[in-house]
Parts: structure tokens; sequence; C-alpha cells
């Protein structure tokens, strides 16, 4: 068992490394079409041109692109992330700030997926050919029609404006000082026993996670009810009927446990996306996680935090997925036995 | 076709098509019926609230901006933008690819090792994520947009046509027409295509959804089409700063990204059902 | 020569003071109210570093000042007031300029401050950027500097090559704060913008990015320490964000929300608004060259502009309509001239340019977006307005920081929309820097009005200078090199029993705020 694990992750460490090359070449040229000069935008405005010159030299940017591209890639191999032009202070302190708050939001938002999600899909099971099933199917058409940055807007018009219910900025409530040991606020709260911060922050989560879980769920809920539909065709299950167990236990051992797979990848593609789609959700609600990191960075052309940042959502999304396939190894003996 | 007679039996084909025909009308009559022009400021008469309400003016049935443009105007223009995105990019997205697909998988082999691991490139990138940095290196504009989006989404295409492909290419049929002598493109256009035609069109519908949402999501965040067209998205983050004052400004646009979608989506659930493709192979965000 | 400034920055300000009147008023109140010892802050912008020298950055100021300190300060009415010099003294020559320092004055790690430190951020970091070191936008204004002699620990000179007329203000002003010389040399200075310190009221706690920062009262403080022991900042970039923490009650105070957003949150029980007129001007800013080379597309753009509609519109009529780049009051207003709104005559000058119907002049504009409130709805507005007359200008959005970078490069359009802060009032620091070639707030390159700049650059008799560049405001806004709009005005929004008080030029100081 853990051998075959091992070697899931070194054959996606293997596949990981060039793809992140590709992607870090990707990301170098698509932005260096932009019609801006790093160098002019690095140095304050009294800067003469000796010293654009000068700059332009130092950064290498007379080299050519591709020794350009090979002296960044050896900047960051080397754990020189380069510095942000607006904040002159260096990327990964950006990201360290910033990618733990993603991270959590994702998370949870995942974790309200799969509940909501699991639970509808067994629901349109259960109610498979009435009228239960229409509503569900149909519903979940509906859900499926609105892209989450909608649902956070929504949310936050009825549930914050509206009823002022909940907060919708920020992470914390004013007032009350951010514990970091982790840089996770909600391992941090609980490590630092202050229950207050954890409560605020976890309230403060309610709305981005729900607007980032409930766009997630129909698609899991609609992938678990056809998978068992496709399942409860084979014929173990009416042998396990035939054995006499209990519609339930067909179910619980039988049902599930064979759909749940194809499920489960359909889990990781959602969870790839769900972490893309973090970053509209984190701008509305003023979060500061990744996503404020790459629109402000955008906006500044702050290019070398943009190029890092992008670079970060792709290893996440390769995370992501390994830790998919490890999952689905462990669950399912086929593989397992190879 | 002969699935041409299911589509219309399927209730939902039925809604979804009502839905897209209203829009497009929309779209294309933009011009003629729209009250005003889409861009005309009006400062005296910013925020009215819609006609029903308190205050409502006959002249803004659905109320004006915070510029005093007329909403229901706007509305009716970005319809032409989202329509022409979701058009254009996903028949791009379509094309590019359907053509990768048929190759990986008609000839397997180099090509389709390359055309996978190119795939797995994209895959490690959040579409929005993606979408956002071409845009940043693209500059604004519609045909940007639609350029982006077809760069982003043709691997939705590719992964899993190239799959069909794979098994269709095993039958006999297409095995047969090899041995009478057919040429690769002749056995790939009237073989196997037919056969992988239900996937294709029904990936087209949700694609088209997907590209209204992409589109929406670009203009939210100021990186779509220009200030002088109207967009959706555009018009629901102009509308974030008065959400207390006028929510009616956010939430049309919304109802409108909304609808469309639905459309789009009601139509490729109505489609998968009547052309027999399988849930799991078309189904994502 | 104290008072003599004094007279001649005397502003006349609307609206002013009131915060302090009324906390006397206020009957000493609730138990709650007395423990209460924190205020929450939602800000639009975070400071760019926290070297306050490096960049001139109107917004952060408010920020630098909780930390950090000036030579010279400025009192509610923007008079010129002993901050760490007691003392000041100008020559006729413009060449030196004298200074006592403040004794006993420490910085946050208890070292004292004395003349050393003085020397060190007005020579040497100055001679440091100069040289190509380390970069300060200040250190061309102190280009002229030849040394700063010193006299026992708290006295001393600075020695000027050339005349700096505005020394004083200029010591008052954006990007000179006195920073630590031997905590700098320790630390070094990504240490110190990572920890600044300075020796202001309050000491930085707690930093996050665009996010949060948290300040302590620094019990040590020279001066009057303030009442309210911690303050925090939320960096909250979305104006609609920053109006929803207000009516959440999870802010204290904010500033910079749209108009209508202010007079709505007004009228939510416990929360007060308020639009302050300040020393800040909005207009746009042109290139010389390109399509805006055209002196007749220039006066067609100005004379398009409805400047009373875009203030009824947008700043409840509030904002006052300009028609030279100074505030009125302002020693460089020129009372009595009125640049006409008139669309025919736009069309008239466009015609004679050879634009027309099937013809349009083709032009692009930059400009912010949540920079001052409703900054971006003004400039879609304008957008509107020129095509009524046949002008097709494309928006582009750009941060404010980005200006300066942009406008190196030589790569703003024709237009940006632009507002420019001057605390001091003083017309130098208005059309003095922004219509200077040789400065780089300027995208105008021209030779005219630069002469004239220059030449009102070294002329010491004030009188006379003052009187020059009402001369030459009249003459940039005649040539089409500068279009006023209007004076902006501060949007605040604060819980009721949250007093301040109030500056001429917006500033929002948190030292100043008390409890009611």
């Amino acid at each position: 068992m853990f051998a075959t694990l091992l070697s899931l992750f070194l054959r996606r460490l293997a596949v990981a490394v060039p793809t992140l090359f590709v992607v870090s070449a990707l990301l170098f040229i698509v932005l260096r079409l932009l019609p801006v000069d790093p160098a002019a935008m690095s140095l304050p405005p009294n800067a003469t041109n000796d010293e654009l010159a000068a700059m332009r030299s130092t950064m290498g940017l007379d080299k050519s692109l591709v020794t350009q591209f090979l002296i960044w890639l050896g900047q960051i191999l080397g754990g020189d992330f380069g510095n942000s032009i607006q904040y002159r202070l260096p990327v990964w302190q950006l990201i360290g700030d910033a990618l733990p708050a993603t991270i959590e939001l994702a998370l949870l938002s995942m974790v309200v997926a799969t509940i909501v999600g699991l639970a509808g899909g067994l629901a349109a099971f259960y109610f498979r050919d009435g009228a239960g099933e229409a509503v569900l199917d149909l519903g979940s058409v509906v859900i499926l029609s609105l892209p989450d940055f909608l649902w956070a807007l929504l949310l936050m018009l009825v549930l914050g404006v509206w009823l002022n219910a909940l907060p919708f900025m920020l992470r914390l409530d004013p007032g009350i000082e951010r514990p970091v040991i982790t840089g996770f606020l909600l391992i941090d709260t609980l490590l630092t026993g202050r229950l207050d911060a954890f409560a605020s922050a976890l309230k403060h989560m309610v709305l981005p996670v729900l607007a980032l879980g409930i766009s997630a769920a129909p698609s899991i809920m609609r992938v678990l009810r056809s998978s068992l539909l496709d399942v409860y065709q084979e014929d173990y299950i009416h042998q396990a009927r035939l054995r006499g167990l209990s519609e339930r236990q067909v179910l619980l051992r039988h049902g599930l446990k064979n759909a749940i797979l194809p499920t489960l990848s359909l889990m990781g593609v959602q969870f790839g996306f769900l972490f893309g789609g973090t970053l509209l959700v984190e701008v509305i609600f003023s979060y500061p996680g990744m996503g404020n990191l790459m629109i402000d960075s955008i906006r500044n052309v702050d290019l070398p935090v943009i190029q890092i940042v992008g670079l970060t959502y792709c290893v996440m999304v390769l995370l992501i997925s390994t830790v998919v396939d490890a999952l689905h190894l462990v669950l399912n003996p086929k593989l397992r036995a190879r | 076709m002969a699935a041409l007679p299911l589509w219309l039996r399927n209730t939902r084909s039925v809604i979804g098509l009502t839905i897209l025909v209203l829009v497009c009308a929309a779209a294309l009559l933009a011009p003629v019926i729209a009250p005003h022009d889409p861009n005309e400021q009006d400062l005296l008469n910013t925020l009215l609230p819609p006609v029903w309400a308190d205050g409502g003016d006959p002249a803004f049935v659905f109320g004006t901006d915070s510029l005093g443009r007329d909403i229901l105007s706007r509305l009716l223009h970005g319809a032409r933008v989202a329509m022409t995105v979701a058009i254009s990019a996903s028949f791009g997205a379509m094309l590019l690819g359907g053509f990768l697909a048929h190759v990986a998988g008609y000839f397997g082999g180099w090509a389709d090792w390359l055309i996978g691991r190119i795939i797995d490139v994209w895959l490690s990138f959040p579409p929005v994520v993606l979408s956002l940095i071409l845009m940043v290196g693209l500059g604004s504009g519609l045909w940007n947009v639609i350029l982006a989006i077809i760069l982003v989404d043709w691997t939705r295409f590719c992964r899993v046509l190239r799959a069909e492909v794979l098994v269709v290419r095993r039958r006999d049929y297409v095995a047969a027409a090899r041995l009478l002598g057919f040429s690769h493109l002749r056995t790939i256009v009237r073989e196997i295509l037919p056969a992988t035609l239900p996937l294709l069109i029904t990936l087209m519908a949700l694609e088209m959804g997907i590209a209204v949402v992409v589109e929406a999501i670009l203009s939210f965040a100021g990186m779509s089409v220009g200030n002088e067209v109207p967009a959706w998205g555009q018009m629901i983050a102009d509308a974030r700063q008065d959400i207390y004052t006028s929510p009616s400004t956010l939430i049309l646009p919304a109802f409108a990204v909304f609808i469309t979608v639905f459309g789009f989506n009601i139509l490729g659930d109505g489609l998968r059902r009547s052309l027999d493709t399988r849930l799991t192979q078309t189904e994502r965000a | 020569m104290t008072s003599d400034l004094s007279r001649r920055h005397l502003l006349q300000l609307m609206g002013l003071g009131t915060g302090a009147a009324a906390l006397a008023s206020v009957a000493p109140g609730l138990a709650w109210a007395q423990t209460k010892d924190t205020v929450t802050i939602a800000w639009p912008t975070d400071v760019p570093t926290w070297d306050p020298n490096q960049r001139t950055f109107p917004d952060g100021q408010a920020l630098f000042k909780l930390i950090f300190e000036q030579p010279i300060m400025q009192d509610p009415k923007l008079n010129f007031v002993p901050g760490l010099f007691t003392e000041w003294t100008t020559s006729e020559d413009g060449l030196s300029l004298g200074f006592k320092l403040r004794e006993g004055v420490k910085f946050h790690d208890g070292s004292p401050l004395t003349n050393r430190d003085i020397r060190f951020n007005w020579f040497d970091r100055v001679k440091e950027s100069l040289s190509g070191g380390n970069k300060l936008d200040a250190a061309n204004t102190w280009k002229n500097i030849q040394d700063i002699e010193l006299d026992g620990d708290y006295a001393g000179t600075f020695r000027f090559g050339a005349p700096i007329t505005t020394a004083v203000p200029w010591l008052a002003f954006m990007a000179n704060y006195v920073v630590p010389e031997a905590y700098i040399k320790s630390v070094g200075i990504e240490q110190f913008r990572s920890k600044p310190i300075g020796t202001g009221p309050y000491k930085l706690a707690e930093y996050q990015v665009n996010s949060r920062m948290v300040f302590e009262r620094n019990e040590d403080y020279w001066g009057e320490k303030p009442a309210i022991k911690t303050v925090v900042v939320n960096i909250i970039k979305d104006p609609s964000a920053r109006a929803a923490a207000m009516q959440s009650g999870q802010a204290d105070l904010t500033v910079n929300i749209p108009v209508r957003e202010t007079e709505r949150l007004g009228k939510v029980p416990g929360l007060v608004s308020e639009l302050n007129p300040i020393q800040r001007v909005v207009l746009i800013q042109l290139r010389s060259d390109l399509a805006t080379a055209d002196q007749n597309l220039r006066l067609a753009l100005h004379h398009a502009i409805d400047k009373q509609a875009l203030s009824k519109a947008f700043y409840g009529g509030g904002a006052v309509p300009l028609s030279v780049p100074a505030p009125p009051g302002t020693a460089g207003d020129v009372p009595g001239f009125v640049f006409p709104y008139d669309p025919e005559k736009s069309k008239a000058l466009l015609a004679a340019s050879g634009y027309g119907p099937g013809k349009p002049a083709t032009l692009k504009m930059a400009a912010t977006n949540g920079h001052f409130p409703s900054d971006f709805d003004i400039a879609r507005a304008l957008v509107g307005m020129w095509k009524k007359v046949g002008i097709e200008v494309e928006l582009e959005t750009i941060e404010y920081a980005k200006y300066f970078e942009l406008n190196r490069g030589g790569q703003l359009p024709e237009l940006t929309l632009y507002s420019w802060e001057n605390a001091t009032g003083d017309p130098e620091i208005f059309t003095g820097y922004l219509l200077n070639p040789k400065m780089p707030f300027s995208p105008w390159r021209g030779e005219q009005p630069g002469d004239q700049i220059a030449k009102l650059f070294v002329e010491t008799n004030t009188e006379k200078r003052l009187a020059g560049y009402r001369e030459l405001n009249r003459f940039a806004v005649e040539m089409g090199a500068t279009i006023p709009l209007l004076q902006s005005v501060q949007t605040l929004v604060r819980k009721d029993n949250l007093n301040y008080l109030k500056f001429g030029n917006g500033w929002v100081l948190a030292q100043t705020m008390t409890w009611g």
C-alpha cells in the first residue's frame, strides 16, 4: 500500500516538474507581450535615463527572451522569487500571507460542496423516477447556471446587506488581534485558545464559503446520482438483493462504494475549479487571499507577483489532483491490487 | 440528422431553445428595440428606480445606472456581447479542441502523447486564472476575449472527444473503411465524426453557457471588452457601489447572465438525454 | 519669516475644526464609551512602502503621520507650526535655512533624536538618492543642498547651492519625514521598511500588506499623548465595501466613498457623514505631443466639459468648479477668470482643425477607479460629454501609483484624469509641479509654460512670485496645457460619538480622535 502510494507520488512528480517548467515558460512569454517596461516601473519617478539603462541591464532586460527566462527560472529554483514592484517586498512574503487564507477558503468550501453534493445526490437517487428527482434535477441546473461570483453578490445582498445577519468583508471583526503562528487563521486562533477570534473568523467565512460551496455542489450531486444509477444496473446489486441484504445495506456496501469513485474523480476536477473560483469571490468579499493579490497585481502590472501567483495556482492544482489520485488508490481495491 | 425530431420531443431542449431564441432576438434587435442609446448619459437622472417602484420614470423601464444610462437598453446591448462571445468562442474552442481530439484519438502514437501533455499543462491552471493572465497579455477587446476563451476551453472538448474517438476508432465499420482504401481524412470525416457528433453538440451547448460566464467574469474584473461596449459583467461591477441604494441595477444584469446560462444548460441537459451521451463525460463546473 | 509664511498660506476654508468644539460640548458619557480605547478605520489604500520619504503618496500621509513626524508641521488651518523643529529662519537670498531641533524626543526604540538625524535625512539620503542609490521622490527638490552644518546636538543650518524658495513648505510636505539614522544603519533599509520606527505618537504593532495595520500608542511620546490607545486600520480598496463596513458597524470611520453613499449613510442612526472641500484639485493632465499637440483640440476638450453638471451628479453640487489649477482662496486662484462651458465653441474649434461629422478626433484617457470619490464615473461622464461634440475618447483604468511610472516611460495617453493634493496651498506645488517638464508629475513637456515656471522657481520676492503664478495659471489654461475640473471633496463617514480634528487638507489623523 505504502509502496503503491510512493510510486504514485514519484510518477506525479515526474509529470509535475516538466509541466511546471512549461507553465512557467508560458507565463513568462504571455506576460512579456505586455507593452510595459519592468525596469522603468521598479525605479522611482525621478530616475534618469542612464539609471534606467543600468536597471535594464541589472534586470537582464537587454538580453534575449530565452536568457531572461533562464535567469528568472534560475532565481526561482534558487528560492529567490523576486520582489514586488509596487510593494518593494519579496514576493514570497506576499504569497506567504495570502496562500493560507485561500487554502482555508477553498478547503472549507469543498467540505460544504461535498456534504451538500453527496446528500443531494443520494436524495436524487432515493427519489428517482419521482417528482422529487425532477425538482432536485431542475434545481441543480438552476444552481449551476448561477456562477460563483454571482452567488457571492446575491448572498452578500440578501444575508449581508438586507438582513445584516453576517459580516461580508475581511476575515475578522475589527479590534480582534490576529495571532500568527502557522499563517492559517482558523488554526492559529485555536492554537492560541482565542475562541472569540475563531468564531469571528468562521463567521466571516460563511458567505464566501457558501457562495463557492453551493455553486460546486450540483455537479457532485449529479455525478453521484448518475453513477449510482449506473452501478445499480450491475449484476452484483441484484445478487446482493437476492442474498437478502436490505436496501440500505445494498446502498452502503455495494452502491455507494462503487459509485463514489467516479464522483471522487469529478470532485478532484471540481476542487481545481473551485480553487480558481476563489479569485473573484475573494475580491467581492475583500478577503485577503491569492485572488485579491492577483487582481491587485494585475491592476498594477506587478509582473513578478503575477508570475509567481500564477505558478502557485498551478502547483496547488497539481497537488490537489495528486491527493485525489492517492485517495482513489486507497479507495479502489482493484487499483491497489495492481 | 436523424436526431433532430428528438430534440423537439424533449421539454428541456424546447425550454432552452425558447430562452435562447429570445436572448438572440434581443441581441439582434437591440439597435431597433432599445429605447435609448446604451451609452447615452443623463447626469440629471442617475440611479432612477425601475418604473414599478416609487419615483420610476416610464422613459426608463428598468431605471438608470450611476451615469444615468438606461438599464434596459444596456441589457439588450449587453446580450450582443454575450451571444457573440458565446457563439464564436465555443465554435472556436470546438474547432480547435475537436480537431486535436480527432488527431490524437485517431492517429494515437506521438501525436496523442504530445496533445495529452499539452492538455496536462492546461489543466494545471484554474480556467479563471488562465483566462485572466491571457487577457493581461492580450489586452482588452471583444476578439481578445473570444481568443482567450478559445485558448482556455479547447481542452474541455479535446479531453472528452479524444476518449470517444478512441472508442469509435476500434469499431468494425471504421476498420472496414480503411480496408476499402479510404484516406485518413475521409475516414475521420465520414465514419468517425458522425459518431462523435452528438457528444460534440452537447458539449457546444454547455460551452456556450460557460463562455457567457467567463465573459461576465472578465468584464466584472474590468478586463473584457472596452468601457464603451455595454456588457453584463461590467454592469454588475458598476452596480456594486450602489448595492444599498439601488439593488435593481445589480439584480437585473445578474438575472440576464443567469437566464442565458440557464438556457444553455437546460438545452445541454435536454440534448444529453435525447442524444444519449453520458453525463459523466460532459459534467463540469 | 514664520508669520509671513502662515499669512501667505492662510486659506479660506469652509467648515473647519468643528470636531474639537463638538467634543468639548458632549457630556462625559456612558461607561462603555470611557472604556473604549480602540478605533477602527476603513482606509482606501495601503502605503506603497513604510519608508515615508520614498514616494510622494497623498493617501498614505495620514498613516505615515501616526508613526513619523516632520520638522515643520501644519495646524488644522494649515499654518506652519513647530514640529520637530522648534524654530527656523530662512535667509533673504533663499540660500540657507537655520533650525533648532526639539530636545528630549525619542524614536520608538528609545534612541534620542539629534541633528545627526536631520543631516542624515536631508543630506546623506538626498545625496545617496541623487548618486543612484536608494531613490527618494523628494531628492530632486533638495538637489541643490550643499551641506547641513551641525551646531551642538540640536541646532544646524541647511546650505543650498541655489535658492530653494519653498524649503519651508517642503519640510512640512510629503516625503519629508524624519527617520532614524542609527536604526537604519544598524538594521538596513529593508528591515526598516518592514519594521519602521519614528518619533510619532503611535508605534506600528502589526502589519499585513494590503489588509490590516495596528498601531499602539507611543507611551513615551514627547507631545500630548493621543486619547485612543489602539488604532486598527483595515485596508479596504473597494468603496462599496468601505460603505458596507460603516453600515454594519465593522468600522468606526471611513473616507472617500461615493457621495451618494455618504449621503445615505448619514441618515443611518449612529452615523454622521461629512463632505469636506479639501486642498486637492481634480484636473486633466495633457500630453504636449500626440493628438493633443493641437491647441484647438485641447481647448475644444475643455469647452465641452460641463463642470457644474459633474459636481451636481457626483458631488451633490458640493465640489467647486475650477477654471485654474488652484482651489478658490489660495494664492494661485485667479478671481473673475472663468473658462466657459460652450459645446458650440468646441465644435467650431474642432472644425477649424479639420475634424467634423464623420471625422471625429480620437484620443485616449487614463483614469483611476476608486482613488477619489466617483473618479471613474467622472471619467465616463467626460467621455460622454466629449462624444457629444465629436471627440471619441477611449478610456483605460490605471492605478494611481502607476501614474509616475507610465509618465516616465512616456506611456501615458494624451489625457489623464488626475487628482493633485497640495496641503500647503502654495501655487508652486500646484502648477509649478504639475506643468513643470523637469518634474516627474507632468506629461506636458512643452517649452511653454515650462520656461515661465523655471523663472518663478528662482523668484525670491514673494509678491512677484505669487503674481507670476496667477498669470501663469491663466496662461496655461488659455493655451490648453491643463484642464482643471473641480476642487475635490473628501467624503467622510464616522460614528456620531467619534470626534476628530478636521484639517483643511483632509488629513484624518487618529491622534486627534476621541470617543464622545
